[in-house]
């Protein structure tokens, strides 16, 4: 028995990741049709993009409708040669009306079709493993795989539901997830909805969301839906706050409640609100968070405690809209964020030659790229945990800081001095009153990173035993 | 008011607002009035989309969409054993009166009133911009008393709840608690 | 604020992501509350102790593997110890190293199990479990290679160990325990600055010193109350004494010391196997003993460290091959115990957070 064969591992899980090719490998195996397909698209794309960039020098392209900039001006022209060919007007605009409304669908439609592959593709990068990568090339009809075998699945409906609001929160919830697209500007020219009371339109719109929670959690006769619909009730109400005080702080500034006119504001002086106002972008971030339910605040559908919170009882394609919600979410608020705090479409003057938006693409994405990173790094929050820092940190912090904001607004509105050095003074201003702020707030709640992270005692021979033992450990 | 649209639209919306606020009244389940309730404020903001009032349209589904019908919700779900379907109670009579006291009054104040009407013409004649600096300089000029009389009043509010529900540490052994948050 | 909701009954389990398996705690809750708290166990309840009664000593080596299926090592040489001491079987030296080194690794790969799934448990959505995973999978490979089963193992036999590793084992062994330092150094970083993992874990879950000896715990949720008692250095088996390392002791007995215990005591399982490689003596790996073995009438009760504490067994002989009474002491079953005391009052998160501290197996459990 002393030879043994030898025995290796049967699932070498590790040596086949090392083993799979790299990068240049797998592009090196292309077959030779998709490589010329590949170089005569990038090569035409070039072309493309070079006369596009020798139309913006020209000028040529400044407010024309093939101005792909902004695809805005195309509708406007339309707008104007349907009234010049005599069409009732109404009709005018139920045509343009409904292609700002297809453009958006699309962009929330398309997003649900791939955003579950990216999100489960980014987090497995995260987590060292591989992510779905059997369906379709790289994996990429996972997501439609999902949704067939959740919609051929059974939709069961719990003993002593409440059948009639059961119906409706899957529904519900996804009306604050497209409504809440009309205001963002994606270019200069091209919001659906320019209204000028953009920002309490958002807010607005962001608490119908917590009625479809409730509702689902109250519906669903279970205690876990319950209880996840009562903590995220209880969470969106608190968290409704800090969001209001930290646009408020946005509008103060910019001195418009028109999501166009504070990109504009951005894009005027070349400035991000972020730098402008960290803490109420922080605020702002940290709050959206706990609004759509993403880690560490995804304590109304915390798996470990509630199993999937106020959608437990929910099976088929009814938890998979509550699923798709959240991604929907997470862009929409991706794209709040980036309206109010990254400048929106601009990036520096370089929205003359980038189209305006692909630039708010990328930086939806950015900001969704940061969710999913919080999610695949932190644990949860505890609810009073998330409460008390939502009451007692937040709120009175945000009302200090918009109080704050509000002087240097009228200042800035009086002084003549160049924009460059009072934003400047007041960014570094804001962040300095954050620091002092949110230490001496720290240190008044009693919070102290000391007293943390400590390390066991290590004890060698002689002194084991018990209690008494015990005792004689603490002691030292 | 003179097109079509708008005159679907205001139907249509004062319709869904009438029938569900009679829903409220009719449902036999307490949370199925509170979503027809909800309802009825989300009909009412059209509504007002229909006046071209957007601050207010948003304002009311903010206040009374968003977070009236939440508190209504904490008061269900906080009042330990409260009957939880909309039956009968000793405040219908009053209610009642109240509601025709109200209905009267907005009616007579809607009769009463001499409504400067204007179509075609001259409504495109009204410049008309958006209604939140018309509002923003009322209240903070010519009713800057009003205004700030109703947020001292809210804020002395707000320190009165806090008051009234704040539990008193008992001879300070709840006071050393806290820290970890 | 006074307002309270009604209480309500909440069966946490048999399926749910977080109770480890299939065990049920039936909870009162008043809001966010547990007012009270039943553990209902027994779901995965297979028989052990009476089928063990019908096999031979040799045979009941596969149930050890079966009860606390994340650590079959420490259950086989458990009753492979108890069967030495009870017929005087003596195992040769090299098949003491061997069964320290597998025993340790096996200490490895729960403890990065148990951590994993604790901060799992905290809402961190698996990365950490994942990342655990990794030392974990190479432990299960040098497990496969040697005996051929990466779970249940059963390795360990009376009078020896099964198999000699192969020759390709010890460079992947000394490997391994070279990268452990900086495996466990990258957790700290990455674990023990984050905010919210010490918020949820630090003062949650206390089991004072007292109350943990009162409820005979062992294993890191006794070491993490700060009593240093551990059956490696208390009463040492196998080969023990022959190795220099300490028993890490937790300060406060929270949720944060028992996690931080096991962090240590993979890095002293690491010094005791870099030992063991570095004394292991040559020779047979295994004594050669009858195929059926008859203990003289008796009973004994012989107990060894599992990383979840101390898993005794007691057998009664009555002169058959098979044992007339075969009992397992079960680490976590009686750890678990305690849960009642400090899940009573605390919320519900933090209860969920406190079982996963424990750290339970329900194979092990129900038996």
């Amino acid at each position: 028995m002393s030879e043994q064969p030898m025995r290796r591992p049967a699932t070498p899980m590790l040596q086949q990741i090392e083993d799979r090719p790299g990068v240049r490998e797998m592009l090196l195996g292309v077959p030779v049709p998709f490589k010329v397909f590949g170089a005569v698209f990038g090569l035409v794309g070039a072309l493309v993009m070079a006369f596009i960039g020798y139309l913006v020098v020209d000028g040529r392209l400044e407010g024309e409708w093939y101005d792909v900039r902004d695809l805005g001006l195309a509708v406007q022209s339309l707008r104007e040669w349907l009234t010049d060919q005599g069409v009732d007007h109404r009709i005018t605009w139920i045509i343009t009306g409904s292609i700002g409304g297809i453009g958006i669908m699309s962009v929330l439609g398309g997003w649900l079709l791939i955003g579950s592959w990216v999100e489960r593709r980014v987090l497995a990068k995260f987590q060292i493993r591989m992510g779905p990568n059997r369906t379709g090339p790289f994996g990429l009809l996972q997501p439609i795989a999902d949704a067939v075998k959740l919609m051929s699945k059974e939709i069961v409906i719990p003993f002593g539901a409440d059948r009639f609001l059961y119906y409706i929160p899957p529904v519900l919830i996804f009306v604050p997830a497209m409504l809440g697209w009309a205001p963002i500007p994606w270019a200069p020219n091209m919001n659906y909805l320019d209204i000028d009371v953009g920002v309490l339109y958002v807010i607005a719109i962001s608490s119908i969301g917590v009625l479809a929670v409730f509702l689902a959690g109250w519906s669903s006769n279970n205690h876990y839906s319950l209880l996840g619909a009562m903590r995220t009730v209880a969470m969106m109400v608190s968290y409704e706050i800090p969001i209001s005080l930290a646009l408020l702080s946005v509008v103060l500034l910019t001195g418009s409640m028109n999501l166009g006119e504070i990109v504009a504001w951005q894009g005027h002086y070349h400035v991000w609100v972020i730098f402008l106002i960290p803490f109420a972008a922080f605020a702002f971030l940290f709050a959206s968070t706990a609004e759509i339910n993403r880690t560490p605040n995804d304590i109304g559908e915390a798996e470990s405690e509630i199993v999937a919170g106020f959608y437990t009882e929910y099976s088929g394609m009814k938890a998979g809209l509550f699923m798709g919600v959240e991604l929907g979410h997470a862009i929409l608020v991706g794209a709040v964020m980036s309206t109010f705090f990254l400048g929106g479409y601009t990036f520096f003057g370089l929205e003359e030659w980038v189209p305006g938006y692909l630039i708010l693409a990328t930086k939806i994405g950015a900001v969704y790229f940061l969710f999913v990173w919080l999610r695949g790094t932190l644990p949860r929050f505890r609810l009073d945990q998330l409460m008390g820092f939502a009451w007692k940190f937040l709120i009175p912090l945000g009302i200090i800081q918009a109080f704050i904001v509000a002087i240097e607004a009228s200042v800035f509105a009086r002084s003549d001095a160049p924009a460059l050095i009072t934003l400047g003074a007041f960014g570094v201003v804001n962040l300095a009153i954050t620091v002092v702020l949110v230490r001496f707030w720290a240190d008044r709640l009693g919070y102290s990173p000391a007293q943390h992270r400590t390390v066991p005692t290590l004890v060698s021979d002689g002194t084991l035993g018990g209690l008494k033992a015990a005792q004689k450990i603490r002691a030292t | 008011m003179d097109s079509t649209g708008i005159v679907i639209g205001f139907w249509v919306l004062s319709g869904l607002s009438v029938v569900s606020a009679l829903l409220v009244l009719l449902a036999r389940n307490l949370l199925h009035s509170l979503v027809f309730l909800v309802v009825t404020f989300l009909s009412m903001a059209g509504l007002f989309i229909t006046l071209s009032a957007d601050f207010i349209a948003v304002a009311q589904i903010l206040i009374y969409a968003g977070s009236i019908s939440v508190l209504m919700v904490f008061a269900v779900m906080l009042t330990p054993l409260a009957s939880r379907d909309n039956g009968n109670s000793i405040y219908l009579l009053p209610g009642l009166l109240g509601g025709l006291g109200i209905a009267a009054l907005v009616g007579f104040v809607a009769v009463d009133t001499d409504w400067d009407e204007r179509t075609g013409e001259g409504l495109a004649a009204t410049d008309f911009p958006g209604t939140v600096n018309a509002i923003g300089d009322l209240l903070l000029g010519r009713y800057v008393l009003a205004f700030e009389i109703a947020s001292v009043l809210l804020l002395f509010a707000l320190l009165g709840a806090i008051v009234l529900v704040h539990d008193r540490p008992r001879s300070g052994t709840a006071a050393s608690e806290g820290g970890d948050d | 604020m006074t307002t309270s909701a009604e209480p309500f009954v909440l069966n946490i389990g048999p399926q749910h992501p977080s109770t480890h398996g299939v065990f049920r705690l039936r909870v009162v809750m008043d809001g966010e509350i547990i007012r009270d708290l039943d553990m209902i166990v027994g779901y995965l309840h297979r028989s052990m102790e009476k089928l063990a009664e019908e096999r031979t000593y040799t045979q009941n080596i596969p149930f050890t593997d079966r009860a606390d299926y994340l650590a079959a090592m420490t259950g086989n040489l458990g009753l492979a110890i108890a069967v030495e001491r009870m017929t005087g079987v003596e195992a040769p030296d090299r098949a003491e190293y061997l069964r320290v080194i597998f025993a340790e690794l096996q200490r490895i790969a729960s403890h990065a199990m148990a951590n994993g799934t604790l901060i799992s448990d905290a809402g961190a959505w698996q990365t950490p479990l994942l990342y655990m995973f990794r030392e974990r999978e190479k432990i299960l490979d040098l497990f496969e290679m040697t005996c051929g089963a990466r779970l249940t193992t059963n390795y360990m036999r009376i009078g020896g160990v099964s198999f000699e590793p192969p020759a390709e084992f010890w460079p992947a062994l000394q490997e391994l325990m070279d990268e452990m330092p900086e495996r466990t150094d990258e957790y700290a970083s990455l674990l023990l600055d984050n905010e919210i993992f010490l918020a949820r874990t630090r003062n949650v879950g206390i089991i004072t010193p007292e109350d943990a000896i009162n409820g005979s715990l062992s294993g890191p949720a006794l070491r993490g109350s700060g009593v240093p008692w551990d059956l490696r250095k208390a009463e040492p088996y196998c080969v023990y004494d022959r190795f220099d390392f300490d028993v890490p002791v937790g300060t406060v007995g929270d949720v944060y010391d028992r996690f931080m215990v096991r962090m240590e005591e993979v890095k002293q399982s690491v010094r005791i196997i870099k030992q063991a490689v570095e004394q292991i003596p040559p020779g047979p790996h295994k004594n050669d003993i009858p195929l059926a073995l008859r203990p003289e009438p008796g009973e004994i009760y012989s107990r060894v460290e599992s990383p979840r504490g101390e898993i005794g067994f007691y057998l009664v002989s009555d002169g058959t091959p098979a044992p007339y009474r075969f009992h397992l002491r079960s680490p976590a079953l009686i750890n678990l115990t305690l849960l009642r005391e400090l899940g009573v009052g605390s919320s519900l998160p933090d209860a969920v957070v406190t079982l996963g501290s424990i750290d339970i197996v329900l194979g092990e459990i129900d038996r």
